[in-house]
């Protein structure tokens, strides 16, 4: 039965084409599908599907035989050391984003405190405090007291500012 | 019992253990390096490749949500990194076909050398086909890939999985044919 792939073949009856086989070669060849009565007639009648096949065969043990590289001996270290040096870029990067920030947040609550003052007339108490240095602490102690409150509200903001900052610090490393 | 050590083994990655990840790099780095070294040929880009998925494991560790098998998971990094880098490839350089190209009559010396020839012939011609076809040959034909994880790494039906590995073997088999006989 000599005919050319994907003729369909000349007997009535046997209505096999090979372009139907050889869409089934490959999983016949893996062993995925047996091939049934039809399909073992055909090819045990028609050279071109039987070597087809036997090509199909050939090529799933070269496949199966195909050596598995196995990683370097160094792999891991190598990918860890990458894996630390990825790391590191990103803290360092986190790091300066973080201080940007904190030093943007400072400059604000510095420049919101000198509006405050100029606003409030106490950059004129702060000269008169140059004169004060120059007094008595007695009479030191009575011209600030009105204003401890405020100091030590800016004082306070200053402090969680710079524990946040140490907190943050130390979470990132 | 090894799905609860590979959670154990997530989670310690997840909590920053760098032992931990060290020893998920160890369990499976010959499977990510032997995948992808069947698939690009170059020993050094391949471990920089492999390198590379262990990095976006790392990374990715956090949002890992254990729905699918850790393996799993792995082969779909492999896999949009394989792509990446064919893709940034394709767009570097075209490609060199005379290395494939440069077809000889095979040699009939010995059946040693024939055969090593033809290995050598087979390795030219899963080269040639195209990415997605090759990384399923290089998957399927490692020990223990399922069609089944070869469909959810790669997000295909599995019917498409079975039927394009399918096609590349017809591919290779037609490329081969005259050296097969």
């Amino acid at each position: 039965m000599n005919h050319e792939p994907g003729t369909r073949n000349p007997e009535p009856g046997t209505p096999m084409l090979c372009n139907e086989i050889l869409d089934a070669i490959e999983p016949i060849a893996a062993g995925e599908v047996m091939p049934d009565d039809r399909i073992a007639a055909h090819l045990s009648s028609c050279p071109h599907c039987a070597a087809a096949l036997g090509n199909a065969r050939r090529l799933e043990q070269m496949l199966q035989a195909r050596p598995v590289p196995c990683a370097p001996a160094q792999f891991t270290s190598r990918t860890m050391a990458r894996v630390r040096r990825a790391r590191w870029r990103t803290e360092q990067f986190l790091d300066l984003g973080f201080n940007v920030t904190i030093g943007l947040v400072l400059l604000a609550i510095l420049g919101g405190v000198w509006l405050l003052m100029h606003r409030s007339g106490l950059v004129a108490v702060s000269n008169d405090a140059v004169d004060l240095l120059g007094a008595g602490p007695v009479t030191l102690a009575r011209r600030v007291a009105p204003s401890v409150p405020m100091y030590a509200g800016a004082a306070a903001l200053l402090v969680t500012t710079l524990g946040l900052w140490w907190w943050a610090e130390r979470e990132l490393t | 019992m090894q799905a609860v050590n590979e959670r154990e083994l997530v989670e310690r990655c997840r909590l920053g253990d760098e032992r931990a990840f060290q020893e998920l790099v160890d369990r499976f780095k010959d499977l990510v390096f032997g995948l992808i070294a069947r698939t690009v040929q170059d020993r050094s880009r391949a471990e920089d490749l492999a390198q590379d998925v262990f990095l976006r494991i790392h990374r990715g560790l956090p949002y890992f949500r254990g729905e699918a098998r850790l393996s799993t998971w792995i082969y779909r990094i492999v896999a949009n990194v394989c792509a990446q880098d064919q893709a940034r490839r394709e767009a570097m350089v075209s490609l060199d076909d005379d290395r494939v190209s440069g077809r000889s009559t095979p040699s009939v010396l010995d059946r040693g050398f024939g055969d090593l020839e033809l290995r050598d012939r087979l390795e030219k011609a899963i080269v040639r086909l195209p990415a997605n076809y090759r990384l399923l040959i290089a998957a399927h034909y490692l020990d223990g890939v399922r069609y089944e994880e070869l469909a959810e790494a790669l997000q295909l039906p599995l019917g498409t999985v079975k039927t394009q590995l399918y096609r590349a073997k017809q591919r290779l088999r037609q490329v081969l044919e005259t050296e097969l006989k």
